[in-house]
């Protein structure tokens, strides 16, 4: 009885060590970082390059937008001035303050 | 000089003349005014407006029809400060009758009426969306006063000053314009200047003090940080509008439009100061 219960530990045993050490191979603990696959490592800096490119463009678009809406506002208001001066129906007469007395008074009509 | 005095459309009337012939003249610019009033008045049940306003659709004549049109156009203009549909707020804010007649002081409060309704002219025919109703008082003085000074102007230089609305036909004038402190005065040639304030055609209703400037935005006289404002321009209705216009705005950005259309303007504020702009100096 006792050596065949001896027996099943020992067996459950050496099948625990069995996978153990097959799962400390398959996991290849002896590979460095330095023998990493070349073609991710060359994706892994393509990223990181194209990352740095999308922020650089982000801040060219942001910058020529900027330009963009100053001048579009230039514009805008050029735009408003000019039909502005076209409302107030063309230009306004000749006036300028004297120190004459009035021969009339313009009232709150 | 000559110079001829009379009262219509609620205001005192004045025609200068420098001739020495004007008698024929002066009675021409005056039955001109009676004309236009009894077209234009909206006191007056018989007047073209006023069966405008009942019926709501009207076929013009060439008067009422231009002066609607320039109207309408002014509104556009002025992105709707001057607007002629401002007659029912008018009404609402206690001006429903010839201003000598308004009560200077009632307990009941005014109301408001909204404005900016629709108004279509087709040939010569011009309808009313429900609920539109056209004032010209400011504006038909103006259209008036124009009108009178080419009249006149056949006659020789002359001045028309229609309670504020002041147009003037060759030579130059000197234009007395009221300020916060006394009398400014302009010197004018040929084009018009008009005055638009709080100061003369005021009540009091339910404890507030109102007066004619409607605010169309707003349905009620406006509350502008201005006393008046005197507008040049080519002609009365021009100035009329635009000084109203300015009025509505307030004195920062009336300034700041003044100096951006180029309209020589004297602008009085509550506060007590005078501002000039426009390229007046």
């Amino acid at each position: 009885m006792t050596s065949h219960v001896g027996r099943l530990y020992a067996l459950a045993l050496a099948i625990l060590v069995f996978f153990l050490t097959w799962a400390a191979v398959a996991a290849h603990p002896w590979a460095t970082s330095a023998t990493r696959d070349p073609r991710i490592a060359a994706l892994v800096a393509r990223e990181q390059r194209i990352r740095h490119e999308s922020v650089a463009v982000r801040r060219i678009v942001n910058r020529r937008w900027a330009v963009y809406r100053r001048q579009l506002h230039a514009r805008q208001a050029q735009i408003v001035a000019a039909k502005h001066a076209q409302l107030a129906s063309g230009p306004a007469p000749s006036v300028r303050v004297v120190t004459l007395a009035p021969l009339t008074i313009t009232r709150t009509s | 000089m000559k110079r001829h005095a009379f009262r219509a459309m609620g205001t005192d009337v004045e025609l200068l003349l420098d001739s020495e012939n004007g008698a024929e003249a002066f009675a021409a610019a005056e039955a001109e005014f009676e004309r236009l009033e009894a077209l234009l008045s909206r006191f007056r049940d018989d007047s073209e407006l006023s069966r405008l306003n009942r019926d709501r659709t009207l076929d013009a004549s060439p008067d009422l029809l231009h002066l609607t049109e320039l109207a309408l156009d002014a509104r556009e203009r002025t992105g709707g400060r001057f607007d002629p549909t401002v007659h029912d707020a008018l009404v609402a804010a206690g001006y429903d009758r010839t201003f000598e007649l308004v009560p200077r002081r009632a307990e009941a409060a005014a109301g408001t009426a909204a404005c900016g309704g629709h108004v279509r002219i087709e040939g010569t025919r011009i309808e009313l969306d429900d609920g539109a109703r056209l004032d010209f008082g400011g504006i038909g003085k103006g259209f008036a006063a124009d009108r009178a000074a080419t009249l006149l102007a056949a006659a020789g230089p002359c001045l028309v000053n229609a309670g504020g609305d002041v147009a003037v036909r060759g030579g130059t004038w000197p234009v007395g314009v009221q300020t916060a402190r006394g009398t400014l005065t302009l010197e004018l040639s040929d084009g018009a200047l008009a005055t638009s304030g709080r100061d003369r055609r005021h009540w009091r209703r339910g404890g507030h003090d109102l007066h004619h400037l409607i605010d169309p935005r707003t349905g009620r006289p406006s509350h502008a940080d201005l006393i008046r404002v005197t507008v040049v321009g080519v002609d009365a209705v021009v100035a009329e509008v635009w000084a109203k216009a300015l009025f509505l705005a307030g004195a920062d950005a009336a300034v700041a439009e003044a100096d951006l259309l180029g309209l020589p303007s004297v602008i009085t504020t509550k506060a007590g100061s005078t501002l000039l702009a426009g390229g007046l100096r």
